[in-house]
Order: C-alpha cells, then sequence, then structure tokens
C-alpha cells in the first residue's frame, strides 16, 4: 500500500508537547522493551530509535483501546484484539497518566463526539447552529446523527 | 518508516463514519495521464483504490500539512490539487467530473484536517461556555466536560476556520499555542503613570511560566516604551495599542522560542543514546 511517506516524516517534525524517551514492547510474543523516543502528533504516535532522525514506526491512534496497565506502564491494542497490545514503560505514574490522557484526546473521533456535542448544546441554547457561521453545516464529518451513517456518495 | 498497514485498513473498514467517497481521477506524476480511482475520505485519511468493492487498498494520503487548490481544467476535467508544504514534498493532482464534485471534495477535503477540527473544537468549546454562562446557568465551568483545555482568544482562528474564503489558511498544530493563555491577563487596565515616556510595562516580566522560559540563555530583556507625545489619560486606546505591541512581541518571541527549544530538546535526546 502506498503512502505519502515524506509527507509523514516532515509531520513527525512538528512540535510536540508529547515527546519522551519509553520502553516500547511490540504486540508480538517474543517482542522485547526497547528504548524508543515517542511522539505524538496530531492523531499518529511515531517511535524513534533514540540515534536516528527518521521515525522507525508510526501507529495510527483510531479505534483502539488506551489502558494502565501498571502504575507506569500502559498499553494501546489495535483491531479489537486486546491481547496484541504494545506496552509502554514510563518514568513516573503522573508520566504514564498525562500520556494515556493525550493519547485518548489526541484521536480524530474524540474530537469528532466533542465537536457533535458542542454543537447540539450550542443550539439547543441558543437556538442557532455555530457551525452556520463557517459555511461547515452540511459537511458530513460534523452531522448529529449517531451511530454507522449512510455513506455520501457521489455518482 | 513502517506504517502498520493493518491498523489502517482496519480504521477503514470499520464502522465509524466515512466522510466522503465517490470516483476522482488521479494524475500519475510520470505519464501525466489521469487514472479512475475510487476514493474515500475519513478523518484526515484519504484511501484510494481501483473500485468501491476492492478489497485491495492502493494507498492513503495523510492530510495534514497540506493546503487545496482549485486548478485549470484540463481535458475537461475538474481538477485541484493537495499541496503539501515543504521541499521536496509532494503535490498530488486529482479531478472530478463536474464542477459540483469538485467543490465538494475541495471542501471536505478542507476540513478534514486534525488540526482544522482541533480549532473548531476549542472554538465551540468556548461558544458553549458562553452560551451556558448567557443561559445563567451559574458559574461557568473553566473546563469543558471532555477536553480540559483552557480557553484562548477567538478572532484569529475564526478567520481560518471558513473553508470558503479564498486564502484558506491550514494552521500549524495547536499543541504549540497552548502556553498563549497566559499572556492575556496582561491585557487589563494598567495603572495610569503621570508620565509615559522610556516606561517599561509595569506588569513584572521577570516571573516567567516555567513552559516559556528557555532551557539555555538568558531570559530576553525588553526594548523601552517610544516616546508618546499624548496625554494618556486622553487618549487611553493609544495607550492599549503600545501594551499591545508589547504583547505581540512577547508571543513570538515565545514561538520562536518554543521552536528552538523543540529541536534543542530533541536533539539533547538522541545525544544521550550512548548507553
Amino acid at each position: 500500500m502506498r503512502f505519502n511517506e515524506k509527507e509523514l516524516i516532515s509531520l513527525s517534525r512538528q512540535p510536540s508537547e508529547c515527546i519522551a524517551e519509553l520502553g516500547m514492547r511490540g504486540p508480538k510474543k517474543g517482542d522485547v522493551v526497547k528504548r524508543r523516543l515517542v511522539k505524538l502528533v496530531v492523531n499518529f504516535l511515531f517511535y524513534f530509535r533514540t540515534d536516528e532522525e527518521e521515525p522507525q514506526g508510526v501507529l495510527l491512534l483510531e479505534q483502539c483501546r488506551v489502558e494502565r496497565e501498571d502504575s507506569q506502564v500502559f498499553s494501546i491494542a489495535f483491531l479489537d484484539e486486546a491481547e496484541r497490545k504494545y506496552l509502554f514503560e514510563c518514568d513516573s505514574q503522573e508520566q504514564c497518566q498525562e500520556w494515556v490522557d493525550s493519547i485518548i484526546k489526541a484521536s480524530y473521533e474524540f474530537m469528532r463526539k466533542n465537536l457533535i456535542f458542542y454543537r447540539t448544546e450550542i443550539h439547543r441554547l441558543t437556538g442557532k447552529d455555530p457551525l452556520e457561521q463557517y459555511g461547515i453545516e452540511d459537511e458530513t464529518r460534523f452531522q448529529v446523527t449517531c451511530g454507522p451513517q449512510p455513506a455520501h456518495k457521489d455518482s | 518508516m513502517k506504517i502498520h498497514e493493518k491498523i489502517l485498513t482496519h480504521y477503514l473498514s470499520c464502522t465509524s463514519p466515512v466522510d466522503k467517497e465517490g470516483y476522482l481521477y488521479k494524475k500519475k506524476v510520470r505519464t501525466s495521464s489521469y487514472q479512475r480511482r475510487w476514493f474515500v475520505l475519513k478523518a484526515n485519511l484519504l484511501f484510494y483504490q481501483e473500485r468501491p468493492a476492492d478489497r485491495h487498498l492502493l494507498g492513503v494520503i495523510v492530510l495534514e500539512g497540506c493546503a487545496i487548490q482549485h486548478c485549470e481544467s484540463d481535458g475537461g476535467l475538474f481538477v485541484f490539487s493537495v499541496v503539501f508544504r515543504g521541499s521536496g514534498l509532494k503535490t498530488y493532482r486529482l479531478a472530478a467530473e463536474d464542477q459540483l464534485g469538485q467543490d465538494c471534495w475541495v471542501k471536505s477535503l478542507l476540513t478534514a484536517s486534525h488540526c482544522y477540527l482541533s480549532l473548531l473544537v476549542r472554538d465551540l468549546g468556548k461558544q458553549y461556555e458562553e452560551a451556558k454562562c448567557q443561559a445563567g446557568l451559574g458559574e461557568s465551568n473553566r473546563y469543558s466536560p471532555a477536553i480540559g483545555q483552557s480557553s484562548e482568544g477567538r478572532t484569529q482562528s475564526m478567520v481560518s476556520l471558513n473553508p470558503c474564503s479564498s486564502t484558506f489558511f491550514m494552521p500549524e498544530p495547536v499543541r504549540t499555542e497552548r502556553g498563549n493563555h497566559r499572556t492575556n491577563h496582561v491585557l487589563q487596565a494598567p495603572p495610569m503613570p503621570s508620565k509615559v515616556t522610556n516606561k517599561r510595562s509595569p506588569k513584572l516580566w521577570s516571573k516567567r511560566n516555567a513552559h516559556v522560559t528557555p532551557i539555555n540563555g538568558p531570559v530576553s530583556t525588553y526594548g523601552e516604551w517610544p516616546q508618546v507625545d499624548i496625554d494618556p489619560l486622553e487618549d487611553f486606546t493609544k495607550l492599549h495599542e503600545y501594551y499591545g505591541e508589547e504583547v505581540k512581541q512577547l508571543k513570538s518571541d515565545w514561538l520562536k522560542r518554543r521552536q528552538e527549544k523543540d529541536k534543542h530538546f530533541e536533539v539533547d535526546l538522541i545525544d544521550l543514546s550512548e548507553n
């Protein structure tokens, strides 16, 4: 599958407040803990070998479950496979909690839910749709209906 | 760089909503010919494959740090491009079969980035707090139920949120701006000095937020105030402008230092890898 690698690498260089060296372990049996520079940029988690400028890999933080495993360890599980988890070892409880919170809030789907909440509430309180002033009230992505929607198709 | 394809394809096929899908033409770089592809837009990701029913995904374009531009029509097709800012970065040329298709796609792509959504959510969060206050629901809770981010001046962000303006601007990732709220409290009415000449702002600039202080290097000093020929007691707006200049300078200095600090920080970590 092709992807815009150079552009993603450029994205990995954007400033981020969530960047730290953590112990990282892959989901497969036999994977061991390795020190990696982990960096959260938008809804992507980049990880770098500590002596390299280009990321070793990147994880899309959507449809995943983030959990505290331990006082200083959190995990991310993808693909509805609860047992296959990426593990991250932090240096403190505070750091661990910060990462968990940040990753949850970074998800696009999480932000979309907040947007829909605000949109509904503002409309309820003021009688006005706050998206009208930006001309985006009809965009599918901001619609208020719950659950999976029928796809917005073109001919 | 490994992209963990399975996570991406899983996200595409799961039940979260599709934001837009349809056929578009994609220009091949080498041959300059257009190929018809089925595109699916979900969040800030633009997937493409040959046909809707295909299992095999041809590729994905991550829509961060790019601008969407209308282009001149080409062979009856309505062309637009996804332009990534930065040296050596790509421009994707896409085309729709009609004007309406082009407009719809351009609009959807303009509002697709994570940065855009983040700004929009912040803005709406502020509006929500204001609406609650006005509805008289008692003491306003400064933190949103889900996000807990501190609020920030809206004026700048509002201009960039309307995708219909011809100069649509894709903002930088908003995380770097989080510290800006610290400067807002400066804009209260200062005590009126009897003579405003060569005087610094009465605020205590030496007190700094930990986020703002650079790791190395001294705290920069500020220039003296320009000589004011008017009596400030008669014209507060002028005085307000002078204070405003200082705040603007502070903000841009802070942003510069923040960017340097991030670069500096990363370099240090890489150097410490000897163990």
